[in-house]
């Protein structure tokens, strides 16, 4: 290929083709393997993905010889048969597809399955330019000082780019499992936010607000934020404010408020057993929504353009409902009679909730209507499993309820918020007497 | 112990066994008898259970469940809900202690979901789970009831052909349970 290059006429132009080429094979393997796995991303496909990115960075890194190879070659003929620039643009189109030729450091192997992992059609271009841009630099550099002879000559530098990709290799798998979940603050929790702005609850301090980098305390509890407004509360008096100069525009008493959440349009606020919705500008009840008798619980309201979306969970059930405000039509959003769904938010047509399964706690983001939710965030169930039989027993006809042993844990996932970029959770963590001590952690959302 | 005695003896493998036993005892003498003790205690997957189909799904493992058949933890038989979480009375998730669980704004955590173990078992399978009739050991100084969890079913959960046990109008045994008595023996 390095020779292809230098032969032709514009050893440039040829060098832009074939590199085009490399980034439009890779672009279509790619952003296909990352659309295929954000509809079958799911646990062990991660697993899997970090399987193979593990054995690519001790392949790379010990200099195993690189398995498996394809011998498929680039048709030799076209550089004969067609314009120079047109043969090294479709040559990069098969290089770039990563079917065809010998590949020089394991590596390659682990990007598709990254790929599938991270089911994200963005991040699998930006995996394709790097693929791309992997397999066009040795080509272009070598052709420009002195043809494949270097490579050849001098081992030693494939030998140190194969250390140097199985560092990179090795620095992504551990930032993206250490940026799975970063934590906010603590103790922090009841997170509301609107771009890049965010508020959060610190138990038995008060609400705090985080926009243009600076970080202030609020004059209230449970703050809410949403279009220009925020929204926090001193015991039963409710305060609507504007968000740059906390001005407050409403502050009404409304008993037994205990969450809120507003929007350009509504506020919605939580007291133990209702939940009620009224315009933003205005003042008193509102409408009630939805009211529940303990031990039934609602979960904290969420709002949309003209909707406000909420949780309700039972001894039976749980579910994640939709009213639309203005016409009072319910949509049932998520149900379960298996998991504890929880704390739904919403941005853009996509609601974030919390799934507490028997074997796993996680953070699901999917389409209103429902249909491919995909895992965010994921930790241990809260409970474990006893081996399935008694002791001095056989295990033959036990049935344990998770297919693998359960990493169990105290936490508990539970409030949401949603951005454009970020889903954030709280986490609670049990301390004394029953009492929980939130952190507020954020999510990249894929 | 003399009732463990009595339902041994009263059982339907009973005499089999008992036969099985003398006949062992003829051609091989005591080490086999021996052996024949040690698979009883062994042979199957919780005391009481004498035949080979398994347990029903249950949150903590151990199929133990409660009068009314809601799961129980087998070591302490503590109410459990769906996950596996033990829960006071109201369905709500405890600590260790029995303190109920409760959020940052002082309301308990939500309950979660907490079915019947035979009705959940048939639907997660395709079928109407019911409890028909049971049979009681001794195990552990108290009174077991080992419950069949039965249905309309061909198959046990298992995998093969399911029987009859104690499933009654052409119902077959899909999987077992048990709810442990406070009646010492």
């Amino acid at each position: 290929m390095v020779g292809t290059v230098r032969a032709a006429r514009h050893p440039r132009t040829a060098g832009a083709a074939f590199a085009a080429g490399l980034a439009l094979g890779a672009g279509v393997v790619f952003v296909a393997l990352g659309a295929i796995g954000a509809a079958v991303s799911g646990h062990a496909v991660v697993l899997v993905a970090l399987a193979v990115g593990a054995v690519a960075v001790a392949s790379d890194a010990l200099g195993l010889r690189v398995r498996p190879q394809i011998r498929f070659q680039v048709p030799e003929p076209w550089r004969r048969e067609m314009p120079v620039s047109r043969a090294l643009f479709l040559y990069g189109l098969l290089l770039g597809t990563g079917l065809t030729t010998y590949v020089p450091a394991t590596a390659a192997w682990a990007l598709p399955a990254l790929s599938l992992a991270l089911g994200n059609v963005r991040l699998s271009v930006a995996i394709a330019l790097g693929f791309a841009a992997g397999r066009a630099l040795p080509v272009l550099v070598l052709a420009a000082r002195g043809g494949e002879r270097v490579l050849a000559e001098r081992p030693r530098g494939q030998r140190l780019l194969r250390v140097l990709v199985a560092a990179s290799l090795l620095l992504a798998l551990l930032a993206g499992t250490v940026q799975a979940a970063g934590t906010i603050a603590s103790p922090a929790g009841d997170p509301s936010v609107e771009g890049a702005n965010l508020a959060w609850q610190q138990p038995g301090v008060g609400g705090f607000l985080r926009q243009n980098g600076t970080t202030a305390q609020l004059p209230g509890n449970n703050p809410a934020i949403g279009a220009t407004f925020v929204a926090w509360h001193n015991g039963p008096q409710l305060t609507v404010a504007d968000r740059a100069s906390l001005t407050p525009l409403t502050v009404d008493s409304v008993p037994g408020v205990q969450t809120i959440a507003v929007s350009r349009s509504w506020l919605a606020y939580r007291t133990p057993t209702e939940i009620h919705v009224r315009p933003v500008a205005e003042t008193g009840p509102g409408t009630t929504v939805v009211k529940v008798k303990s031990p039934a619980q609602l979960g904290r309201p969420a709002l949309g353009v003209d909707l406000v979306v909420f949780h309700r969970a039972t001894s039976e059930a749980s579910w994640i409902t939709a009213v639309n405000i203005r016409s009072g039509k319910r949509l049932q959003l998520r149900y379960s009679q298996d998991a504890l769904l929880l704390n739904p938010s919403l941005d853009g047509g996509q609601v974030l909730y919390v799934k507490e399964a028997r074997c796993s706690q996680q953070l699901r983001i999917g389409r209103l209507g429902g249909g491919g939710d995909h895992l965010l965030y994921e930790i241990g169930p809260l409970a474990g499993q006893d081996l399935g039989h008694e002791r001095h027993h056989t295990s033959q006809g036990e049935h344990l309820p998770c297919p693998f042993k359960p990493r169990v844990t105290k936490k508990m996932l539970w409030t949401t918020a949603l951005s454009p970029t970020t889903a954030y959770v709280t986490v609670l963590t049990p301390g004394n007497g029953g009492h929980t001590i939130p952190t507020l952690l954020a999510v990249a959302r894929r | 112990m003399f009732s463990e005695a009595v339902a041994g003896a009263s059982s339907r493998r009973g005499f089999l066994a008992r036969t099985g036993r003398a006949i062992l005892a003829v051609a091989g003498g005591g080490f086999v008898l021996e052996a024949m003790r040690a698979q009883k205690a062994e042979a199957f997957h919780f005391c009481g259970h004498i035949y080979t189909t398994g347990s029903c799904p249950h949150p903590t493992g151990l199929p133990r469940v409660d009068a009314n058949g809601f799961p129980l933890r087998a070591v302490d038989g503590h109410a459990v809900d769906d996950l596996g979480r033990p829960i006071d009375k109201l369905g709500r998730p405890v600590d260790a202690r029995g303190h109920v669980l409760i959020d940052p704004d002082g309301n308990p955590l939500p309950p979660a979901p907490r079915s019947r173990v035979c009705q959940k078992t048939g639907h997660e399978f395709g079928f109407h789970g019911q409890i028909d009739g049971a049979w009681y050991r001794c195990c552990g100084g108290h009174v077991r009831k080992l419950i069949d969890c039965c249905g309309y079913t061909r198959t046990r959960i298992n995998g093969d052909a399911a029987l009859t046990g104690y499933c009654y109008s052409g119902r077959h045994v899909f999987c077992v349970m048990y709810y442990d008595t406070k009646i010492t023996c």
